[in-house]
């Protein structure tokens, strides 16, 4: 083990980049963005040293880092990875990197938006290596409190048709604005982390009052009424950001005014914080309140499926297609969670990290086309693949990784979940699961046809390709999403070393499914008839 | 000669395999190489001929009895071990079919680079970008050695079918028809995918070599169909084959004619030992093969456009497949599958010379083309017969093991179905025939010419094996190790009268026109039907109707009622608010009524208890 605290330096470089930035003059374009550049890639090239620094053959937390924060009530700034961690950071460098190249153009006080982002960074970095509640808490709320001043400040507004039973809400509020999307946005995100906090705080004092570090909280055995009320609470705060239905609603909207940085780096990494609140917490720290749960939270998760999918197809703007699609793909996470299986929850957090990339991508490419065209209507678009055949590539390749297509980053996700879904408890599952894959084929099919293909674009529009920071960014998500889907051990490995053990501890009499050797029949049917 | 001597057979197939994959990086990475794009012609020419020379290598060497050659490596893991294995497989079924892939696949580049020369750079670039992807992509198919492989290798098929019928994407028919493509055969997948799950879920592996019981079998195999019907073009799943023309000829000679969609046929030849253990779906295979076999026939008769004839009739030829593998011998299946293969890319490679030399699709816009066309004519008539089932011909062994087999199992409506599409294949060619190669040239066919030596020479090529091709059956069949002869029985001799029936009729109707018009008029209602593209309809109203009716109300029931909701409570908190502000008035004798108010209630309170 070496001497440097590589998990402190993750988290710390993009604080240090935010708090340095706070110092560099606001003029000086430049450098603010090669010390939000320089933040962002000393957290990858941290994410990176810390996945190969891991001992796959060891398993476990590693890479510890203890420092006592509040001895009297037990809190410590306890940093590890697990084989989780591991994939999730990786993520979040990624996409924090390409999310400030993709942001490189932003002119508008572009120093606070990039501390705001970093800060926000810092914040999901941290939860993902937390081994303390307290901290892990403190961490989560970092991660989603810039978020209002993010969508606030540099966020974009746009109109909804006043309708439906609850019309008069209208006079009051704003709605599709984006001071609106924002406090929308926080509201939801904070009652979720009140019930989390309520919960939190029966843990602790249920564990003695001693420590908030996971192994002391992991290892106290609560009563089982207690798991029962903790999970759910559990389950709908953290799956609030993990966008569970129906508490789902302020993601479309905050997706579609965040600027683009932003709704990549929500969509892509601040919604596993949610699912990974789930199954972190909730589940492993409430296994018999999970198992008790698990029917619904399964159903609610092919509801997320299903339902998402058929909103984005009704969508005519590209932003609200894409974050509904989060909606849609989010529920495979919770899907994947809900099977208590091996391969479920290795396809969950796979499909976490498979799902952030492939939304980020999606998400560069709409701030893209936008910056361009001007307009989001999917219905106004046409022919653009002339003009920007680059762009058209990667929103293909993002397009075929949100519906599963092998070779990308997605199908791996979505294969592991659908053989674990059929070999839960709930085998119907897998029904509604892949009925929503291929309604995702059919929406993002018909958007890419309809942007890209198609005769035109129209003289209006002035399309150019990406240019050379949007380059990076697309080309990395984009080769990452086919480098995954192809070789998905490279990330999986991790996942699958922590999910065992994990699993196990939830599932107390756990066996393995049904694995006897087939035998072979012959090795060909020269008749397939007697 | 020792195999050894010549290299493990997994290498050759792992050449075959990766070489076109690194063309097609090389030329979708290297943007030079891409915008030179006669270059990236050669290079994926090289590509397939390299993946040729290896499964030719194979083919060759292969001897018959040889247990299968297996390469796997670790793919995804599972609890520290192993979920799923990717790599190759090489035995008798998938050196046989890699071969065939590889060949016309060949054919098909050479000719590109005559037909598509027209193109702007980096279009051309694009294009063998894509078919060279696709070559990789059915290789893997082919040579996959358990079920997820298949369906890796399955999907990437579709995408590069996408991909291709999309090729001229400013075009909004050919958009629109590669998204039908991809939908439909989509759809249907998930008949694939499930049924990798569910193998997986009860045996623990991806094999298709297991033993399962009766309704597991059933399961298995009637999902597996679900995916071949989408893949293989079968009623009710046939629709985005025509609109598949879209794109250019020759890929409809590879992908929609000779080897993509025959992949679902070969799925079923493939996981032989899983339909083997179920006869229901094998019977539901035998019916509803003869059955697209007939329904395909008959509209093919009434298209005018020289694509879309030969289009359906790939739909009545897959059916053939199927309802032959239904019967029960992979074999005939099979075998037609791989004569199939030559004759129809020769009939679309032959139809893109015409189409280039016309500048049309349509049979009205030719005409008298064979004094011009001599070549293109020649090969043209020689795929017809072999189409047609005419003696000594590929698709007459074929077929007539077909019905041969069909006949054995006693499925008589299957057989009668097969014998009518048997007469009606024959007519509808020799009706191709009479209109675009006879008659009098229409104003856009009197300066057709022939195209030069890289059209010409595939053309010739084809022609040859869609003569030989026929005569390989017994080693074919000692290849894959099934029992194959050729038997001349009342039923083949039915049918080759049948054949030669319907392109005498042909000639009568198109060529001399001497069948009156009343006799004609008969058939008129018959046409009408055909015509109307019922099913494209319906299947348009239900999506438009019912798929975007569901979306658009989930989408407004979202919007205003599950959001409307929040935004009602937000509301709530608001007026509440609002409301409760006016007790704080700030008058003070308001808060002194209060305080009285409130200890009288307290006194009042402790006075009851």
């Amino acid at each position: 083990m070496t001497g440097i605290p590589l998990v402190s330096i993750m988290v710390g470089a993009p604080f240090a980049a935010a708090v340095l930035l706070l110092m560099v003059p606001d003029r000086v374009r430049l450098l603010v963005r090669l010390v939000a550049f320089a933040g962002a890639a000393t957290a990858l090239a941290a994410s990176i040293a810390v996945a190969t620094g891991y001992d796959l053959e060891a398993g476990g937390v590693q890479l510890v880092e203890n420092y006592p924060l509040v001895p009297s009530i037990g809190v410590s700034l306890r940093l590890g990875v697990d084989g989780w961690a591991v994939s999730l950071v990786l993520l979040t460098g990624i996409i924090i990197v390409t999310g400030v190249l993709a942001s490189w153009t932003l002119e508008n006080r572009a120093k606070e938006f990039f501390v705001f982002l970093l800060t926000l960074v810092a914040g999901v970095f941290g939860v993902f290596v937390s081994q303390d509640l307290f901290i892990f808490f403190l961490f989560y709320e970092i991660a989603v409190l810039p978020m209002y001043l993010l969508i606030g400040i540099w966020g974009s507004s746009h109109k909804i048709t006043e309708a439906g039973p609850f019309r008069f809400v209208w006079k009051l509020f704003d709605i599709g604005g984006r001071e609106y999307a924002a406090m929308k946005l926080t509201l939801m995100l904070l009652i979720g982390s009140a019930f989390i906090l309520v919960v939190i705080l029966a843990m602790y004092v249920a564990a003695g009052s001693q420590s908030f570090d996971f192994a002391v909280l992991g290892r106290t055995q609560y009563s089982r009424g207690m798991q029962l009320w903790a999970f759910p609470l559990l389950w709908l705060g953290f799956g609030s950001l993990g966008g569970v239905f129906p508490f789902h609603t302020w993601s479309p909207d905050g997706h579609a005014s965040a600027p683009t940085a932003v709704s990549m780096l929500h969509a892509g990494v601040l919604m596993k914080l949610g699912a990974f609140g789930v199954l972190r917490i909730g589940v492993m720290m409430m296994p018999q309140g999970a198992l008790a749960w698990a029917p619904l939270v399964g159903t609610i998760a092919v509801v997320n499926i299903v339902y998402g999918a058929l909103s984005a197809m009704s969508q005519s703007d590209l932003k609200y297609i894409v974050a509904y699609s989060s909606v849609s793909h989010m529920g495979v996470v919770m899907l994947g969670i809900a099977t208590l299986t091996p391969e479920g929850w290795n396809g969950a957090v796979y499909q976490m990290f498979a799902h952030g990339i492939m939304t980020g991508l999606f998400f560069a490419l709409v701030g893209l086309v936008y910056e361009r065209a001007h307009t989001r209507a999917v219905p106004k678009m046409g022919g653009f693949a002339r003009a920007m055949p680059g762009a058209a590539v990667f929103f293909t390749i993002a397009a075929l990784s949100s519906l599963g297509l092998p070779g990308t980053a997605g199908f791996v996700a979505e294969f592991l979940v659908f053989v674990g879904a059929w070999q839960s408890a709930h085998p119907w599952w897998v029904v509604p699961g892949l009925l929503g894959a291929f309604i995702t084929a059919v929406y993002v099919l018909r958007a890419a046809r309809a942007i890209f293909w198609g005769p035109g674009p129209s003289e209006e529009f002035h399309l150019t390709d990406a240019r050379r920071t949007e380059w990076g960014a697309l080309v990395a998500l984009g080769s990452a999403l086919i480098l995954f889907g192809c070789w998905p051990a490279l990330v999986l490995d991790f996942i699958d070393r922590t999910t065992p053990a994990y699993l196990g501890s939830v599932l107390a009499s756990y066996s393995p499914p049904r694995h006897t050797p087939p035998r072979l029949v012959s090795s060909i049917a020269p008749s397939l008839r007697p | 000669m020792e195999l050894a001597s010549l290299g493990n057979p997994v290498d050759s197939a792992l050449v075959a395999l990766l070489v076109p994959l690194g063309a097609a990086l090389c030329i979708a990475i290297l943007s030079p190489l891409r915008r030179r794009g006669k270059l990236a012609g050669w290079l994926s020419v090289l590509a397939a001929l390299v993946a040729l020379a290896a499964s030719s290598l194979l083919l060759f060497r292969w001897q018959g009895g040889l247990g299968p050659e297996l390469f796997e490596l670790r793919w995804l893991p599972r609890a520290g071990g192993t979920l799923a294995r990717v790599g190759v497989r090489v035995d008798g079924i998938s050196v046989v079919m890699l071969t065939v892939v590889t060949l016309v696949a060949t054919c098909v580049q050479v000719f590109s680079l005559g037909y598509m020369s027209g193109e702007p750079g980096p279009a051309l670039g694009r294009y063998f970008a894509y078919h060279s992807l696709f070559i990789f992509s059915m290789s893997l198919l082919v040579l996959a050695p358990n079920l997820l492989v298949f369906l890796i290798g399955w999907e990437l098929v579709g995408l590069t079918s996408y991909l291709l019928i999309g090729f001229y994407y400013q075009k909004p028919s050919a958009a629109r028809a590669a998204v039908k493509a991809f939908w439909t055969t989509k759809f249907a997948d998930m008949g694939l995918f499930a049924a990798v799950v569910l193998l997986f879920a009860w045996t623990g592996d991806f094999s298709w070599e297991v033993p399962l019981s009766p309704q597991q079998a059933s399961l298995i195999t009637l999902l597996l169909f679900l995916a071949v019907m989408g893949k293989s073009a079968q009623f009710p799943l046939h629709v985005w084959l025509p609109d598949a023309m879209e794109g250019p000829t020759p890929v409809s000679a590879l992908l929609h004619a000779a080897t993509m969609v025959a992949a679902g046929v070969y799925l079923i030849v493939r996981t032989g030992p899983l339909f083997s253990q179920a006869p229901d779906t094998l019977t539901l295979m035998a019916y509803l093969g003869s059955f697209t076999a007939l329904f395909a026939a008959v509209i093919a008769v009434v298209q005018t456009d020289i694509k879309r004839v030969l289009a359906y009739s790939t739909c009545s030829q897959l059916g053939y497949m199927v309802a032959g593998l239904g019967a029960g011998s992979v074999m005939s299946g099979f075998f037609h599958l791989t004569t199939h293969a030559a004759f129809k890319a020769l009939l679309f490679l032959a139809a893109g010379s015409v189409i280039h030399a016309v500048g049309s699709n349509e049979l009205g816009d030719m005409g008298g083309l064979a004094r011009r066309m001599r070549l293109t004519t020649t090969v043209f008539v020689i795929g017809a017969l072999a189409l047609a089932g005419v003696p000594l011909f590929a698709g007459f062994f074929s077929k007539d093991f077909i019905l041969e087999t069909v006949f054995n199992q006693k499925l008589w409506l299957p057989l009668g179905a097969l014998l009518l599409s048997g007469f009606l294949t024959a007519f509808y060619m020799g009706r191709v025939i009479a209109l675009a190669f006879f008659g009098t040239p229409s104003s856009k066919a009197e300066h057709a010419h022939e195209s030069g030596p890289t059209m010409a020479l595939p053309l010739i090529a084809l022609a040859f094996l869609s003569v030989a091709v026929g005569w390989l059956g017994p080693r074919m069949a000692e290849m894959i190790q099934a029992d194959y002869a050729f038997h001349l029985t009342p039923v083949g001799a039915a049918a080759t009268l049948l054949a030669l029936g319907g392109l005498f009729f042909a000639w009568l109707v198109y060529a001399r026109r001497a069948v009156p018009s009343s006799v004609l008029a008969w058939f008129a209602p018959i046409g009408e039907v055909a015509r109307s593209g019922a099913l494209d309809r319906l299947y348009g109203f239900a999506f438009r109707r019912v798929v975007l009716g569901v979306a658009a109300l989930a989408g407004w029931f979202d919007r205003y009622i599950v959001d409307g909701l929040m935004n009602f409570i937000a509301w709530l908190a608001i007026v509440t608010g609002q409301r409760l502000r006016r007790i704080q008035t700030g008058n003070v004798l308001d808060y002194v009524y209060a305080v009285v108010a409130g200890a009288a209630l307290l006194i009042a309170w402790g006075m009851v208890r």
